[in-house]
């Protein structure tokens, strides 16, 4: 078999910490060892199999079925192979990964993907707040990857984040690129209030017109040349519908701030 | 010498007058109180020094006639609803505890314990009501002071969206716009009191400058003072934005250089609108930018008598202020995963005790909803909506009227309570160290709970 596939047989009753279901953890097990593997049930220890049936050898691609929107830190740490999740998935999937691909198809809850530094998560539906974010008191978010949600997310969208790519096909929430290090945020909808606040460097894109804070500034209507080629990526990537030929030759107002920090970042507001 | 005559009481009362008593209703824990007792009918007939709030929170105080204990709604023993109490504890998989804020440190302390003890999740009121201002203050620090700092030094005093002629009747008067202080001879005559909120409330009559903001801009009026204060340039549409001319914030950017000592004090009008802990965040950074020009301190109007005790507690005991998780066997911080309006609307949790206070009359309908399902535990002074869903109910007595223990002040100063008069009901603490106890016996041995 090419895939290690674990099939949800009872729904936990409270969050269930799984940070086993992970390429790197099940890796040359066998069905049984993987069934083994330890997770937190609320403040009980537990195993996978309590909660998961288990088919095929620790082969580090996985695929994953059920309503999965209690369980946390799925993929926690992974560095390569592909977790595919058939439905939701709860907090913080992807926790520090540093390679391979995880495919929602369902809804993401918070925290997708904290102190990522590689790889790449792709939510089908919507997300919740922090993605890409770092946690209350890091001072640094992301450090790579990327994180494609294709519906809407909500607020802090890449908090404190260093580098990497995080592209939201819907709307996204208010403070977008807080306190942004580096890195690309890419809002293909509508952006809430207060983008880029307290950001020192970095590129924020939106599609729509959003509001300012007073602390940027105006600079100039260009055609940034790069934004083409992180757009056609996207494009690769199954962004083909949201992104037009418009968006790839057209015009962007591009707004620089924070003033209040060293302003070297920008927002890139599409002016057609 | 000269006989003493020892001058009898008009009536035959049995009268108590406590001097230096504690107000614990607000945040200000006014400890000047001076009350007159009737120990007959346990009651407090006067008040000197509180303000009307502590006036209501003194008189209003009788002792009713309830069962100390209700199981199920029936009546037990006290040993019969800890054994309960220690036994939900003990079998739920999620335990949270939650409220804290009106309850002595010494039975905070012991709640925490116990959720240390079996691995479950501790949060206080803190969450719903100055939570941001902790996370902002973890992310960007806090320039703070005592309030008998600011009395004494204060010369400009910006009060951002509250409305202490209300809420803390007697901050204005005890601490920060009208008492003479060492380097404040004349009083309000020489500080500066400047209001900011969105609308005019009874407060703003205090304000020699009153700045009204357009409801949900607070955060754009702080970035532009941050801005100007660094001396960099902000939009032209500023006054659009948010209805505050550039001409006004200059002159605030002007005051707020140049005064000898300048205090924010942060309300709730700023942590719970939208931004939340970025509102307050802001606030501490432009504290921390006015060092540059002359000292600036930052500091939140706590609502609850010992909400600041909760949050002190908490700390030194976990690390984290509230919203702390400890199924792994260890403190886990993170609002908004681990704070209770959250862990209960998402269905989380499988048994709650609630401490003096009342989610099921303010959360989310949802939270409610799934509070109703659970097994509850509530300690509580009164009736409440909480306590009519729970499964063990305590009667428990008032803190600061009919227990001693300590207290914190808004500005994080500890202050010590002398009681009024005895209650016929347990204290939270002993209730809480008697479920302690049992829970510990409970997981003795092979049962007691390790680090994941
Ligand atoms: S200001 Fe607050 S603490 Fe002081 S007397 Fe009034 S209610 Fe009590």
């Amino acid at each position: 078999m090419t895939t290690t596939f674990l099939r949800l047989h009872t729904q936990p009753d409270v969050p269930l910490e799984a940070e086993a279901i992970s390429p790197v953890a099940i890796a040359g097990l066998s069905e049984l060892g993987i069934e083994h593997l330890p997770v937190l049930h609320g403040n009980i220890k537990a195993k996978i199999g309590d909660f998961f049936k288990v088919t095929g050898k620790g082969v580090p691609d996985i695929l994953l079925e059920g309503d999965l929107g209690k369980i946390k830190m799925i993929g926690a740490g992974m560095s390569a192979g592909s977790i595919t999740i058939e439905g939701n998935v709860g907090m913080h999937v992807g926790i520090g990964m540093s390679g391979g691909e995880i495919l929602v198809k369902g809804n993401a809850s918070d925290w997708v993907g904290p102190e990522m530094s590689g790889g790449r998560i792709v939510v089908k539906g919507n997300a919740g707040h922090m993605i890409g974010s770092a946690f209350r008191g890091q001072a640094i978010g992301i450090t790579g990857g990327e994180i494609f949600i294709h519906g809407d997310a909500k607020n802090e969208i890449g908090n404190s984040m260093r580098r990497g790519l995080i592209a939201i096909g819907g709307d996204a929430g208010d403070f977008t690129a807080v306190n942004m290090r580096a890195g690309t945020v890419i809002v293909m909808g509508k952006m809430g209030v207060r983008a880029g606040a307290g950001m020192i460097r970095g590129t924020v894109v939106c599609f729509e017109d959003a509001p300012m804070l007073p602390s940027f500034e105006f600079s100039c209507k260009y055609q940034p040349l790069f934004l083409r080629l992180y757009l056609i990526r996207l494009q690769e990537n199954g962004f083909e519908n949201k992104i037009t030929d418009q968006h790839l030759n057209g015009k962007y107002r591009r707004y620089s701030g924070d003033g209040i920090e060293l302003n070297r970042g920008e927002i890139l507001l599409f002016s057609r | 010498m000269p006989e003493v005559i020892q001058s009898k009481p008009k009536e035959k009362k049995n009268i108590k007058i406590v001097k230096d008593a504690t107000c614990t209703f607000c945040g200000c824990v006014c400890d000047d109180m001076e009350l007159t007792v009737d120990l007959d009918e346990h009651r407090i007939t006067k008040a000197k020094n509180a303000c009307v709030l502590g006036r209501a929170w003194f008189y209003e105080h009788v002792l009713e006639d309830r069962p100390v204990v209700l199981i199920d709604g029936k009546e037990a023993t006290l040993e019969e609803g800890m054994d309960t109490a220690a036994q939900i504890l003990v079998d739920a998989k999620f335990p949270i505890t939650y409220g804290l804020s009106d309850c002595t440190c010494e039975a905070q302390r012991v709640a925490v314990d116990i959720m240390d003890t079996i691995n479950g999740n501790v949060d206080t009121t803190t969450s719903v009501c100055h939570g941001p201002s902790g996370m902002a203050f973890q992310g960007v620090g806090e320039s703070t002071a005592t309030l008998g700092e600011i009395r004494n030094r204060a010369d400009l005093v910006i009060y951002w969206g509250g409305n202490p002629a209300e809420s803390h009747p007697r901050h204005f008067t005890r601490y920060a716009v009208t008492p003479k202080g060492m380097y404040i001879p004349n009083g309000k005559k020489d500080r500066t009191v400047v209001l900011v909120d969105v609308r005019k409330t009874s407060s703003t009559p205090v304000a020699d400058i009153f700045v009204q903001v357009k409801p949900g801009k607070d955060f754009e009026v702080l970035w532009a003072l941050r801005a100007l204060v660094k001396g960099k340039r902000i939009s032209k549409d500023i006054e659009e934005q948010t209805g505050v001319s550039r001409e006004m914030l200059d002159d605030l950017v002007y005051r707020m250089k140049n005064c000898q000592y300048g205090v924010l004090f942060l309300g709730m009008g700023l942590t719970m609108t939208r931004g939340r802990h970025f509102n307050s965040g802001a606030v501490y950074s432009l504290a921390a930018d006015l060092n540059e020009f002359t000292h600036f301190v930052a500091k939140p109007v706590r609502g609850h008598g010992n909400v600041t005790g909760a949050d002190n507690v908490v700390s030194w005991q976990t690390g984290y202020p509230f919203g702390v998780n400890f199924n792994r066997g260890y403190p886990r911080f993170n609002p908004g995963e681990f704070t209770t309006s959250d862990v209960l609307a998402r269905g989380e949790t499988d048994a709650a005790m609630i401490i003096a206070s009342d989610p099921a009359s303010n959360f989310s309908r949802r939270a409610i909803e799934h509070l109703a399902k659970i097994p509850v535990i509530t300690m509580d002074t009164k009736e409440t909506h909480t306590t009519k869903i729970s499964k063990v109910r305590f009667a428990v007595a008032t803190y600061g009227i009919n227990t001693g223990g300590t207290v914190y002040r808004m500005d994080d100063v500890p202050i010590s309570l002398r009681p009024a008069f005895d209650s016929p009901f347990p204290t939270d603490q002993e209730v809480l160290e008697g479920i302690r106890q049992r829970v510990k016996r409970l997981l003795t041995g092979s049962k007691a709970r390790t680090a994941f």
